[in-house]
C-alpha cells in the first residue's frame, strides 16, 4: 500500500462530504456530511504521518486536535439546531430565511 | 497480500457507507451509516498503525458523535420526512464541482504513487503523550477551553424559554 492509495480514499471521502453538504436539504444531513469531511482530513494526516514522517507522531497529534474541535462543533451545531427547530418548527435549510431581506 | 485485502475492504466500507449517508432518503438510516463509515475510518487508522487515533476514533466518533446525531435525528424526525425530497435542486452543479475537484485531488494523490512505508509501524501513544505535554502544551490547554465553551454553548442554546416560563 502506498501513500497514494490512502490519499485517494481520503479525497473521495472528502468529496462525498462536500457533495452531501451542498445538496442535503435536511440540516442534520449537512452536519453529518461535515463530519465525513473532518474524517477525510484526519485520515490524510495519519497517512502522511505514517509514510513521510515515520519517526514522529505530529500528524496524529494534529488529528487528535481536529477530532476535539469536530466534537465541539457537532455538539454546538446540534444544540443550535434544537433551538432553531423550537422557533421555526423545521429542519430544512431553505426554510431558515429569517435573516433574508 | 492480507494488507491489500484489509485496505480495500475497509475503503469500500468507508466509501459506500459515506455514499449511503449522503444519498439515503431516510435520515435515521443515514445516521446509522454514518456510524458504520466512521468505524471504517477507525479501521483504516489501525491499518496505518495509529493505535491511539484508532481508540480515540471509536470512543469519540463512533460511540459519541454518531450516537448524538442519531439521538437528534430521532428527536426531530417526522413521518412526513420520508415522502419529501431530501436533495435540493442544485445537485448537478454540486456534482460538477465534485468531479472537477476530484480531478485535481486525484492528480495530487497520484504524485505520491511511489511512496511506500519504509518501516513497520511503531506504537505511537507514548510519543503523542510526550508531544501533548511538550511541544503542543499551549494548543492542548486551549483545546480544553474550546471544550468548555462548547459545553456551556450547548447548555445555553438548548435551554428552552418555555421550560423557564413553566416554573
Amino acid at each position: 500500500m502506498t501513500l497514494a492509495h490512502y490519499m485517494t480514499v481520503s479525497a473521495l471521502l472528502f468529496l462525498i462530504g462536500v457533495f452531501g453538504a451542498l445538496t442535503r436539504r435536511n440540516i442534520i444531513g449537512v452536519l453529518m456530511s461535515i463530519e465525513l469531511m473532518f474524517n477525510a482530513a484526519n485520515l490524510n494526516l495519519a497517512a502522511f504521518d505514517r509514510f513521510l514522517h515515520p519517526a514522529g507522531a505530529v500528524g496524529q497529534t494534529l488529528a487528535i486536535f481536529t477530532m476535539t474541535v469536530a466534537a465541539a462543533e457537532i455538539v454546538v451545531g446540534l444544540a443550535l439546531l434544537l433551538a432553531i427547530y423550537r422557533n421555526t418548527d423545521t429542519t430544512y435549510v431553505e426554510d431558515f430565511n429569517l435573516l433574508k431581506g | 497480500m492480507i494488507e491489500q485485502i484489509v485496505f480495500y475492504s475497509l475503503s469500500a466500507l468507508v466509501l459506500l457507507s459515506a455514499l449511503a449517508v449522503v444519498l439515503h432518503k431516510n435520515t435515521v438510516h443515514s445516521s446509522l451509516f454514518l456510524g458504520l463509515s466512521l468505524a471504517g475510518v477507525a479501521g483504516l487508522f489501525a491499518s496505518l498503525g495509529a493505535d491511539f487515533l484508532f481508540a480515540a476514533q471509536i470512543m469519540v466518533y463512533v460511540s459519541g458523535i454518531a450516537v448524538l446525531v442519531m439521538f437528534v435525528v430521532m428527536l426531530l424526525g417526522r413521518a412526513s420526512d420520508l415522502h419529501l425530497r431530501q436533495v435540493n435542486e442544485f445537485w448537478m452543479a454540486a456534482l460538477l464541482i465534485c468531479v472537477i475537484a476530484s480531478a485535481g485531488l486525484l492528480r495530487i494523490a497520484g504524485s505520491y504513487a511511489g511512496t511506500a512505508a519504509s518501516a513497520a509501524p511503531v506504537p505511537s501513544t507514548a510519543v503523542i503523550g510526550k508531544l501533548f505535554l511538550g511541544d503542543y502544551l499551549l494548543p492542548f490547554e486551549l483545546v480544553s477551553l474550546i471544550l468548555l465553551a462548547a459545553l456551556l454553548g450547548a447548555v445555553f442554546f438548548s435551554h428552552s424559554e418555555r421550560a423557564e416560563a413553566a416554573k
